[in-house]
C-alpha cells in the first residue's frame, strides 16, 4: 500500500508542474505525521511544498526505481524516466546518476535543455550549493552553445544563403543572450540563499567565460549590478572575487588595441554595442566628462585608470561604513594587485 | 567576526572508543533513510569510515570481504568505479576505491590496467581532467587522477607536463588555487592542488610563504579553521588547511593547541563521531577529518596520517609511496 | 545586510508582553516563513525577559544578531538583523521606535495590550525604511545618533549566556505555548544540520 501512496505522490508532483508552469520555488513543510486524506503535495503562490513525513517513503521509492532501471532489471519508458528523475532530483539533487539519465534523455531528444535548466533552477531554490546541479547545468549549457555554434564542418554554407544566415544568426544571438541573462539570475538567486556560495559564483564565472568573455557590454552590466550587490553583502568573499574577475576581464579587454573592425566572434552577435567604450553603455565607469571624443579615437588608458579609481573609492567607502570585514580588505589587496600588474 | 563559541562543558578529551563504535555501527543501518540519501557517494563514504578506523587501529572491526566484493562490483567495463551498484563511474569514486583496496592490500582484485586506461582517457588536451565522460573540469579531478595513478605506480600513463601546466593555471594572486582558471581560492581546492603538485614533484612552483599566510589566516579566535575569509569554522577544514600547510612546510604557523580544542569540541559525547561544528549532527566525513587533523597535530593515540593522500603512513610505507613535502 | 524583525514589548515582572511587531522574511524560503516568524517572536520575547531595565544588548544566535533596548519604564524593543547590519543603525532604530511608540500609545495600555488592541501602525514603515538600500545611507543614519554610547552595549555571544544555570534553550522551545508543532519540528531539523 506504500507503493500505491508513493505512486500517487509522484503523480501529484508531476501534475502540479503541468497545472502550473510558473512554479518558482520548492520546499519541505515540517510535518511529522500524515494528515488524513490529504495529499502531501501543496501548491501555493507558485511554491511547491512537500510535507516532510512522506519523504522517507518517497525518496527510497524513486531511488530504487531508477537504480533498477539502470541495472536493466526493470524497464521504464521515457516519460516515466523524466518523472522519476524529476522527483528524485528535487529531493536529492546530488544524485549524479539521475542527472546523467537526464543527459541521455536530452541527447535523444526526449527532454529539452530549457526543461532541464528549469528543474535545476528549482532544485537550487532548496539546495543552493548542490555541486552536481551546477555541474549538470554547465553540461546543458554546453549543449545549448553547441546548438548555436555548430563546429565548422557542420555549418552549411549555401550559395545565396547569406541573408538567411544573418537572420538566423541574429535569432541565435538573441536566444543566447536570453539564456545568459537567465543563468545570471539563477546564480544571483542562489548566491542570495547561501553566503559565499562557491559553486554559484564559480558557475557565474564559467558562464561569462563561455558566453561573454570579450563582450564589453555584458562585462560592464555585470560590474554595475555587482556594485550594489557587494555593497549589500560586505562579508561575501565570493561576490568580491567575482567582481575582481570582472575587473580583470575589463582591464584586459580595454587594454587591447581598439579595433574599429566589427567583432567577428558570433557570441556577441545580438549585442550591437559589443565593443563600445564604457561611457557609451550604462556601465558604472561613466567617464563621459573626462573623455569627450568618439569611441574610436578614445585613448583607453584613462578608461582603465578610471576603473581602478572608482574601485578604490568604493572600497574605501565600504571599509569606513562597515568596519571589521575581512572580505573588504582582501578586495582592496586584490585591486592594488591588478593595478600594479596592469 | 563570524565564529563559534566553545562552551565550557564541550568535550575536551578524545573519545576514540566512541568514535570506533559509531563508525562500526554506521554501516549496519543500511535500511535507514539517511543511508539511502548518501548512496550516491557510498564508495567515498566507505573510504572515510575505513581510514578513520585504521587510523584508530580498529580496521579489523570492518568486514573486509563484504567491502572488497562490493568495490569489485562497482567497477564498470570502462574501468572506472562508481559510488555504488547501478550508479555511474567517476574519478571521485575511482580514487576512493583504490584507497580502500590499498588499506586492505588487495588492489589486484580489480582490473588495474583498466583503471589506468579510464583515468588516462579523462585527460583533456589542455592537461586538465574531466571527472567522468560528461566532461566537467575541476582541479579536484586532477588530484584524483594523479593520486589514483600514484597509488597504482602508474604516474607515467598521463601527460604530466600538461597536467601540471593546467593546475598551475588555476593559481591565484593570493597564492591559493580554485577549481578552474579564474576561480576563487578555496581551502579544499588548495589541498587538491598542493597534493597534486606534491605527487608530481612540483612543489617548488608554489609560493609557500604567500600561500602559507593565506592558509594560516583561516584560523579563527575559537581555534577552528574556515575554508575562505568570513566563513564559519568547520572540522573538515582542519584537514584541508592543515594538510596543505603540512605539505608546504608551514604547519607551525597556526596555533595547534587552540585548533585541537576546537576539533575536540566537535565530538558528540553521546553518539560518538565528529560534527562540522560543536553541537551539530555527526557524520563519517567529519569524523575522518577530525581524527586525521588530530593526527597531523601530533596526537599519539592516533596513527600517523599522510597529508597528501589522507591515509595511514604505514599503508603508504607498504606501497613505497612517499610524496614530497616542503620543509 | 538585512533586518528581519522589529518588535515592541512591555517587560513585566516575569514575562514580556508583545505589543506590536513587523517582519521582513522575504529572504527565507516560503514554507519556512511562518516558523521563522514564530521563532523570531519567541526569541525576542525571551531576550527582553532576560535583560535588565535600562540596558542595551546585542545577542548572537547562529548567523543572526538580536539587538535589544529595554528602557527604564519597561518599554522594550528588539530588532533581529544579520551579522552585517551595522549595530549603531540598529540601536538608532530602536530608540526612534520606542520614543514614537511611547508618545502615541498610553502607558496604561502597555502591560495588558496585544498586537490587535494596540493602535500603532508605523512599525512596518520603520522596518522598511531601515532596510539598507544603499550603504551611504546606513552610514549617514548612524552618524545622526553619534551620542549613542557604544561601550554600554552588552555583547552576548550566544543565547545560552542569557539563560540561567541548568536552563536549556531546547527545553524552553519544547515548553513554549507560542510555538506551534510545525515550528517545533522545524527547530529540531534546523538545529542539527550544517
Ligand atoms: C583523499 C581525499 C581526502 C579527498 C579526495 C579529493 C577531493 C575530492 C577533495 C575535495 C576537496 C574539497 C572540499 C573541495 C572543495 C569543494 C568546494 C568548492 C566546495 C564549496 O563549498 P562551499 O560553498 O565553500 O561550502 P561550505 O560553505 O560548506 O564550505
Amino acid at each position: 500500500e506504500v507503493d500505491v501512496l508513493v505512486q500517487r505522490v509522484v503523480k501529484d508532483i508531476n501534475n502540479a508542474f503541468k497545472r502550473n508552469p510558473n512554479i518558482d520555488e520548492i520546499g519541505l513543510i515540517p510535518c511529522p505525521e500524515a494528515r488524513y486524506n490529504r495529499s502531501p503535495i501543496v501548491l501555493v503562490e507558485n511554491k511547491l511544498g512537500v510535507e516532510s513525513w512522506c519523504v522517507k517513503f518517497l525518496l527510497p521509492y524513486v531511488h530504487n526505481k531508477l537504480l533498477l532501471y539502470r541495472q536493466r532489471k526493470q524497464w521504464l519508458d521515457r516519460e516515466a524516466l523524466v518523472d522519476i528523475t524529476c522527483t528524485l532530483l528535487l529531493l536529492n539533487p546530488d544524485f549524479t546518476t539521475a542527472w546523467n539519465v537526464r543527459k541521455e534523455l536530452l541527447q535523444c531528444g526526449a527532454l529539452s535543455p530549457q526543461k532541464d535548466l528549469y528543474l535545476g533552477k528549482l532544485a537550487l531554490t532548496k539546495f543552493p550549493k548542490s555541486p552536481e546541479t551546477w555541474i549538470h547545468r554547465r553540461w546543458v549549457l554546453k549543449q545549448v552553445l553547441r546548438e548555436c555554434f555548430p563546429p565548422e564542418p557542420d555549418r552549411k554554407e549555401q550559395v545565396g544563403g547569406d541573408r538567411c544566415n544573418a537572420v538566423e544568426r541574429l535569432r541565435l544571438g538573441e536566444h543566447l543572450h536570453r539564456v545568459l541573462h537567465d543563468e545570471i539570475k539563477v546564480c544571483a538567486n542562489a548566491a542570495g540563499r547561501y553566503p559565499s556560495n562557491y559553486n554559484a559564483w564559480s558557475h557565474r564565472i564559467w558562464v561569462v567565460q563561455h558566453m561573454a568573455q570579450d563582450n564589453l557590454k555584458v562585462l560592464h552590466d555585470e560590474l554595475s549590478s555587482m556594485r550594489q550587490w557587494v555593497s549589500m553583502h560586505v562579508s561575501d568573499h565570493s561576490g568580491f572575487h567575482y567582481r575582481q574577475f570582472l575587473l580583470k576581464c575589463l582591464v584586459g579587454a580595454l587594454s587591447l588595441s581598439p579595433s574599429s573592425s566589427p567583432q567577428t566572434d558570433a557570441r556577441g552577435l545580438s549585442l550591437d554595442c559589443q565593443r563600445r567604450l564604457p561611457q557609451q553603455v550604462n556601465g558604472e565607469a561613466t567617464a563621459a566628462g573626462s573623455c569627450p571624443r568618439s569611441p574610436e579615437e578614445q585613448p583607453l588608458v584613462p578608461a582603465v585608470l578610471f576603473l581602478f579609481q572608482q574601485e578604490m573609492e568604493l572600497c574605501t567607502d565600504l571599509i569606513q561604513s562597515f568596519p571589521g570585514h575581512e572580505a573588504l580588505w582582501c578586495h582592496r589587496r586584490h585591486v592594488f594587485y591588478l593595478w600594479h600588474h596592469w | 567576526v563570524k565564529d563559534v563559541v566553545i562552551k565550557p562543558d564541550a568535550p575536551s578529551d578524545l573519545l576514540l572508543d566512541k568514535h570506533a563504535d559509531y563508525i562500526a555501527a554506521y554501516g549496519s543501518k543500511k535500511d535507514d533513510y539517511e543511508y539511502t540519501l548518501s548512496e550516491y557517494l557510498r564508495v567515498s563514504g566507505i573510504y572515510w569510515g575505513l581510514t578513520v578506523m585504521d587510523l584508530m587501529g580498529q580496521l579489523t572491526r570492518m568486514n573486509q570481504q563484504e567491502i572488497s566484493d562490493f568495490i569489485k562490483s562497482c567497477q564498470h567495463d570502462c574501468g572506472g568505479i562508481s559510488a555504488s551498484i547501478g550508479h555511474d563511474p567517476h574519478l571521485l569514486y575511482t580514487l576512493s576505491a583504490i584507497q580502500i583496496l590499498c588499506l586492505y592490500d588487495n588492489v589486484h582484485i580489480l582490473d588495474v590496467d583498466k583503471v589506468v586506461e579510464y583515468v588516462k582517457g579523462l585527460q583533456q588536451e589542455d592537461g586538465s581532467f574531466a571527472g567522468d565522460k560528461w566532461g566537467e573540469i575541476d582541479t579536484r579531478f586532477s588530484f584524483c587522477a594523479v593520486a589514483t595513478l600514484a597509488l597504482l605506480g602508474k604516474l607515467d600513463a598521463i601527460n604530466m607536463n600538461k597536467a601540471v601546466e593546467f593546475v598551475l593555471s588555476c593559481m591565484n594572486f593570493d597564492g591559493g588555487f580554485g577549481c578552474r582558471p579564474g576561480s576563487e581560492s578555496h581551502a579544499g581546492q588548495i589541498y587538491c592542488c598542493t597534493g597534486f603538485l606534491s605527487l608530481t614533484g612540483q612543489l617548488h612552483q608554489i609560493n609557500a610563504d604567500l600561500l602559507g599566510w593565506w592558509l594560516c589566516e583561516r584560523q579563527l579566535p575559537s581555534g577552528g579553521l574556515n575554508g575562505r575569509p568570513e566563513k564559519l569554522p568547520d572540522v573538515c577544514y582542519s584537514w584541508w588547511v592543515l594538510a596543505s600547510l603540512k605539505i608546504i612546510g608551514r604547519i607551525h604557523w597556526i596555533d595547534k593547541a587552540k585548533l585541537r580544542s576546537f576539533i575536540l569540541a566537535c565530538q558528540d559525547e553521546e553518539t560518538g563521531g565528529f560534527a562540522d561544528r560543536p553541537g551539530d549532527m555527526v557524520d563519517p566525513f567529519h569524523t575522518l577529518f577530525g581524527v586525521a587533523g588530530l593526527s597531523l597535530l601530533g596526537d599519539e593515540q592516533i596513527k600517523d596520517v599522510n597529508p597528501v593522500l589522507c591515509m595511514p603512513e604505514d599503508v603508504l610505507d607498504r606501497i613505497g609511496l612517499h610524496p614530497d613535502l616542503l620543509s | 545586510m538585512k533586518l528581519y524583525s522589529l518588535s515592541v514589548f512591555h517587560k513585566g515582572p516575569t514575562k514580556s508582553n508583545l505589543l506590536k511587531s513587523a517582519y521582513d522574511l522575504s529572504s527565507f524560503s516560503f514554507f519556512q516563513r511562518s516558523s521563522v516568524q514564530e521563532f523570531m517572536t519567541f526569541t525576542s520575547a525571551l531576550i527582553v525577559e532576560r535583560s535588565t531595565h535600562g540596558s542595551r544588548a546585542s545577542v548572537k544566535e547562529q548567523e543572526y544578531l538580536c539587538h535589544v533596548y529595554v528602557r527604564n519604564d519597561s518599554l522594550s524593543a528588539v530588532v533581529i538583523a544579520d551579522s552585517e547590519y551595522p549595530q549603531r543603525v540598529a540601536f538608532t532604530l530602536l530608540d526612534k521606535v520606542l520614543e514614537e511608540f511611547s508618545r502615541q500609545v498610553d502607558s496604561i495600555d502597555w502591560p495588558s495590550g496585544n498586537p490587535d488592541t494596540i493602535n500603532y501602525k508605523a512599525l512596518d514603515m520603520h522596518l522598511a525604511k531601515y532596510q539598507v538600500q544603499n550603504p551611504r545611507e546606513a552610514d549617514a543614519m548612524s552618524k545622526v545618533q553619534a551620542e549613542l554610547d557604544e561601550t554600554k552595549i552588552i555583547l552576548h555571544n550566544t543565547m545560552e549566556s542569557l539563560l540561567e544555570r541548568g536552563e536549556k534553550l531546547d527545553d524552553l522551545v519544547q515548553k513554549s505555548e507560542h510555538l506551534g508543532n510545525q515550528s517545533k519540528a522545524f527547530y529540531k531539523t534546523a538545529r542539527k544540520q550544517n
